[in-house]
């Protein structure tokens, strides 16, 4: 099996895997970092959104041998300001989707500090969160400095 | 399963039994679906021009950098803004949205369907609520792409490997001989787009959800030296370049969406 | 003392009639109002593990030598396995076990929808049971298939007897009434997709079956594993911290969990079955389609005399026929109500409970017809349901019921219509609707808390309920502190797990918090009762003069006061324990929840497009223990019910029955620009009847009323009449269309 380095939230990681084993896979299956959720596995949903170069990226859909950039998950963005934004806002329920929330509004706010509603809209549509809370990520992202 | 990676455009020719892939949205989805399959991959990132040049764009330029970028017709950029979802956006490049396959379940699902090289069209006879207006007879999917209904009307060409073709050079409509929509070789790959300068130009898009929706119908339409040129998205098994609406085919649950083009081919060119 | 009643009990609109021991809840209710910490926003206490990505769901769990489940499904909508060979999938690379109908609960020979499982592999990896799946020889027996619910109803196919309801006379009513309105209307079935898709894990240590499964009620897996395996309950331990989402359709066991609990017996190893997306769209419940046919007849002063309704739930292979006669029965004075409800067993994927069952679907329906008899009437709907207003439920009088304030503080959101309606151009037309809600949620006995208050003062509250996700956990934490009197960060919620606390009931029907709230209440006094009766020892005080205020005991005269810490220092590492019981529900009384909506929509006449402008939702839940997490349940509700009124529709193929939305680009759940302006209120009233709480549940009701209210808007912005949901591009123009002829035929001739 090819062996596969790449960077993930700063750390090099080295892993065997067979060509076709998706990003989202390797993450939570070999470096256990489930913070990234599976929730459709097509690249319909957001939940396994991770950065990729800053980008947010569906990693179910990614073949991980293809990744070159630094991939940053949740668990690399665990003291942004959006965290605590996320939590005052009440932006979660049952939170399956929250971590792949957060992935897109840390690169949303990156490339825009102050985004207005309508970009948060625009930018936001591709998470979908079944229980509804987008209101409050809009809240939360309004006001993600505190 | 092999990946390869080749770093020159030489390297894309004879390669066999492949699959290219640039942004992967469609192509990894069908690969694991058993819908493509294939022994090679061949990532086509590093060999695909990507980014804009005057009026031509690489053909790996993401629809992500099309939507903000300025210098592109307000037809194509508004089809980008409006297509996928951000995350596919980010990641899908403007060719591959060109080569994207329908959105029909039956398709989707693996029915023994036309296109799937079988003999009949099940979403004829069963749901076809999101099916095709015109050329439904042998096949009533309906073509998703905006980006390609946008090109359409802008008159754009088409660089690939081997060849320059217009943008309605590049689909045609199945028949039994050939069940392809596209006119693609096996490993020819496209290189870049031109686009012929426009006065002025404009996407709308019918679609169920404000964001993330392939189009029920979209409608570009551009206008140079006084000639007005509409497409449509969403209403034909290929991107469907308007010669009025007496050659519409409706089905009995697409019939709504004659109505819906009728009404954006309207509010379109009185945009210009 | 424990008291053993014979009670009806009902969760999600179904009744029963059981045993229930039940202790007294002899605490009066606090005061109305926000108090130090219940009645006021509280943070989820455990959102930064969520939106930190820590919190482990049953989809994180990897267990060492964890094997992985496929199911095979039926292609056909009916059949019989009538031959199955597992001998070259078994021989695969990583297989380690198979299953086949009647291996384990679950899987029948007779599939009775396509996608029904008959058949499960373990292998090593997902991949490689999958590939196992397609290895495995089947020889199917077609059965005769039925789709259609009124072809079912008509042969007598039937989930359970049709259910007939009657008071007054209908047939009389109708005769003398001066208006007459008639209409069918239609519900489409609509998916769940919770985010964690259902799954669970299995492994049996010893004699002992441990399962980690994404539930709403971690008893019933407990009771259905136990007895599926003949074990005693307590050999049983269901684990569920965190829950992806269920919003009904995760209230039992089901195939995923038995298949993998055999597959682990079998294979000696622990065992995942986490269904796939299109799994989910396919075979994990759904709310099921409905088409009614209603009447309703008036005075011409208002007075509405007659309501007539045939239901017909288009149920599946299984599930229950909802009260989607509910809401007709219920939400008026009428006097004379005459209600049918079929169940149509048919050979379409399973329904399952969905946020609010039947009351949905049955107030869509009800309160579309209700504003079109408004507008026979010419009267104003708000003042038409004003005027039928009911005092009682069918002649039981309510615990409470605060409606008519619902409609008083909805008052200035309707006097916006005339200026909304005004923004119409010749394109977008404008308009305003309202509709009413009534629904269950009362929740009931019994359920059961602990607490543990340390020598440090902190609190533990320790009860096996499930926070589904809907903020429950924060609610009990906030229940506590104010019955203890110590800061809500003292505080600390143990749950979701049947081996370390007492029974809870399941996380459905809006039940959670006026069922286990009221029980950790108890819980907390009863440590509190402790912790002064140590006080007054210690100090030597009467203990009535002695409370617990922001952490510490307090004398009445202010001469004391001592931090927890320091009084129960004493103890060291023992604790106070306290416990608590929910108490019966009142005798005699309907225990109902109650609201009212007031949207905003524009329509596009030439496209159909159909804008959701703003939502003002008025709810009367009782006493709102956390009005932050209330109001996001409020917003959610409203906007998964956009969602089922626009964007959702599970389609079939008509000629095999498969389910042809299984992904989400085909089945469209609402994205946050979807989203209008929502505003939320509630008439904060406890219910001096229920509880020592007076709290009901806030999940269902706000997913009421919304799609009658978008298409009440719709009627009100364009004068078409949409009578069934989606509410597509293609019904809105269709409705459009309907509206010019019924318009064209209703104009004057030309002069």
């Amino acid at each position: 099996m090819p062996e596969l380095e790449l960077s993930v939230n700063g750390e090099t990681r080295l892993v065997d895997l067979p060509v076709g084993t998706s990003l989202a896979a390797l993450l939570r299956e070999s470096l256990g970092l489930t913070g990234t959720k599976i929730a459709c596995n097509e690249g319909h949903c957001g939940a396994c959104t991770v950065q990729i170069d800053g980008v947010p990226t569906l990693s179910c859909i990614t073949l991980a041998h293809r990744v070159r950039g630094e991939v940053t998950t949740i668990e690399g963005l665990r003291d942004h300001p959006l965290i605590d934004a996320f939590v005052r806002a009440d932006a979660v329920q049952c939170g399956f989707c929250t971590p792949g929330q957060v992935v897109s509004a840390a690169a949303l706010v990156a490339a825009n500090p102050d985004p207005g509603v309508d970009e948060i809209r625009h930018r936001m549509a591709g998470n979908i969160c079944r229980c509804g809370t987008y209101p409050r990520i809009e809240e939360a992202i309004l006001h993600w400095r505190g | 399963m092999e990946l390869l990676r080749p770093s020159s455009i030489a390297e894309l020719d004879g390669a066999g039994e492949t699959v290219f892939l640039a942004g992967g949205t469609e192509v990894v989805p069908l690969l694991r679906d058993g819908i493509l399959s294939a022994d090679r991959l061949v990532d086509v990132s590093d060999v695909v021009p990507r980014g804009v040049q005057g009026n031509v764009i690489g053909a790996g330029t993401t629809l992500a950098e099309l939507e903000v970028d300025r210098r592109i017709p307000d037809a194509l950029r508004e089809a980008c803004r409006l297509a996928a979802s951000p995350q596919l956006r980010n990641m899908g490049t403007i060719a591959g949205n060109l080569l994207q396959s329908t959105r029909c379940w039956y398709w989707r699902l693996k029915y023994p369907c036309r296109l799937h090289g079988g003999d009949t069209c099940h979403a004829r006879e069963g749901e076809h609520r999101e099916h095709a207006i015109f050329e439904n007879d042998y096949c009533a999917s309906a073509h998703p792409s905006d980006v390609a209904a946008a090109l359409l009307a802008l008159g754009a060409r088409i660089r690939t490997t081997r060849r320059e073709l217009s943008v309605a050079e590049l689909y045609r409509l199945p028949d039994d001989a050939n069940r392809a929509l596209v006119t693609l070789e096996p490993g020819e790959a496209i290189l870049e787009l031109e686009l012929p300068p426009v006065d002025t130009s404009v996407y709308l898009k019918a679609m169920d959800r404000k964001r993330w929706s392939f189009p029920q119908v979209g409608v570009a339409a551009a206008r140079s030296d006084g000639e007005t040129r509409v497409a449509l998205a969403g209403v034909a098994p290929i991107p469907w370049l308007l010669d009025g609406f007496e050659s519409a085919t409706p089905l009995e649950r697409t019939a709504w969406k004659l109505d819906v083009a009728k009404a954006l081919v309207a509010r379109a060119t009185a945009a210009l | 003392m424990a008291r053993l009643i014979r009670t009806e009990k009902e969760v999600e609109g179904r009744f029963e009639d059981v045993w229930l021991v039940v202790e007294e809840d002899p605490l009066t209710q606090w005061p109305e109002g926000p108090l130090a910490v219940v009645g006021r926003d509280a943070r989820r206490q455990d959102g930064p593990q969520r939106v930190r990505g820590e919190a482990r769901y049953t989809a994180d769990v990897q267990l060492p030598g964890m094997l992985h489940t496929a199911l095979l499904r039926s292609p056909y909508a009916h059949a019989r396995v009538a031959r199955i060979d597992f001998t070259k999938a078994l021989g695969l690379p990583g297989v380690r076990g198979a299953l086949g109908p009647g291996d384990a609960k679950g899987l029948e020979a007779e599939a009775g929808f396509a996608g029904a499982a008959v058949a499960a592999v373990a292998a090593a990896t997902f991949a490689q049971a999958r590939s196992a799946i397609e290895a495995v020889e089947i020889e199917w027996e077609e059965l005769e298939a039925v789709l259609d619910p009124n072809d079912a109803v008509a042969r007598g196919l039937l989930t359970a007897p049709s259910a007939a309801y009657e008071r007054g006379d209908f047939e009389r009513a109708l005769a003398d009434a001066d208006v007459v309105v008639e209409g069918t209307y239609r519900t489409s079935v609509v998916l769940h997709n919770a985010m964690e898709t259902h799954q669970a894990v299995c492994e049996w240590i010893g004699d002992a079956l441990h399962v980690f499964v994404s539930t709403q009620y971690i008893w019933g897996v407990r009771a259905q594993l136990a007895e599926a395996f003949g074990i005693p309950g307590d050999k049983v331990r269901v684990v569920c911290e965190y829950m992806g989402g269920g919003f009904g359709a995760k209230n039992g066991a089901d195939d995923y969990t038995l298949v993998a609990a055999e597959l682990a017996r079998q294979t000696g190893r622990p065992v995942r079955c986490a269904l796939t997306r299109r799994e989910e769209n396919t075979a994990a419940g759904n709310r099921n389609g409905t088409v009614q046919r209603l009447t309703a007849g008036a005075r011409s002063d208002g007075t509405i005399v007659a309501f007539g309704g045939e239901f017909v739930n288009a149920v599946g292979w299984s599930g229950w026929s909802a009260m989607t006669d509910g809401p007709m029965q219920m939400l008026y004075a009428c006097d004379n109500v005459r209600t049918v409800r079929h169940g149509a067993k048919i050979n379409t994927p399973p329904m399952k409970a969905f946020r609010a069952p039947g009351f949905v679907e049955g107030t869509f329906g009800l309160e579309c017809i209700v504003d079109e008899l408004a507008a026979k009437l010419e009267l104003d709907p708000l003042e038409l349901r004003r005027l039928n207003y009911t005092h009682s439920n069918d002649g039981t009088p309510y615990s409470s019921k605060n409606l008519m304030q619902c409609y008083d503080l909805a008052q200035k959101h309707w006097d916006r219509r005339h200026q909304v309606r005004a923004r119409s151009t010749d394109i977008w037309k404008y308009g305003v609707g309202m509709a009413s809600q009534i629904w269950y949620g009362g929740g009931g006995p019994p359920s059961y808390a602990w607490t543990r208050v340390g020598s440090d003062g902190c609190v533990t509250v320790v009860t096996a309920m499930q926070d589904i996700g809907t903020g429950t956990r924060t609610t009990m934490a906030q229940i506590a502190a104010e019955e203890l009197g110590v800061p809500l960060d003292r505080v600390e919620v143990v749950l979701g797990d049947s081996a370390r606390g007492p029974y809870a009931t399941l996380s459905a029907g809006s039940s959670t918090t006026p069922s286990v709230g009221p029980a950790v209440r108890a819980a907390a006094a009863d440590a509190k009762r402790q912790i002064l009766e140590i006080a007054a020892q210690r100090h030597d005080l009467e203990q009535r003069v002695l409370d617990i205020r922001d952490g510490s005991v307090v004398s009445e005269d202010g001469n004391l006061s001592q931090p927890l810490e320091s009084l129960l220092g004493l103890l060291e590492s023992a604790q106070i324990l306290g416990q608590g019981a929910r108490g019966p529900n009142p005798t005699g009384m309907s225990v109902l929840t109650f609201g009212i909506h007031v949207v905003e929509a524009a329509v596009d006449v030439e496209t159909g497009e159909v804008r959701v402008e703003r939502v003002a939702a008025v709810h009367d839940v009782g006493r709102i223990v956390n009005p932050l997490g209330a109001r996001s349940q409020v917003e959610g509700g409203i906007i998964q019910g956009i969602g089922h009124t626009l964007s959702e529709q599970r389609l079939l193929d008509p000629a095999s029955g498969r389910v042809l939305t299984t992904t989400l680009d085909a089945y469209r759940m609402p994205t946050i620009a979807d989203v209008p302006e929502i505003v939320c209120e509630f008439v904060d009233i406890p219910d001096e009847h229920l509880t020592n709480l007076g709290s009901k549940g806030i999940g269902e009701p706000p997913i009421v009323p919304i799609a009658a209210a978008i298409a009440n808007a719709i009627r009100d912005a364009t004068g078409a009449d949409v009578h069934e949901l989606p509410i597509t591009r293609e019904e809105m123009l269709r409705a459009l269309r309907a509206a010019r002829r019924k318009e064209t035929r209703g104009a004057p001739a030309a002069v």
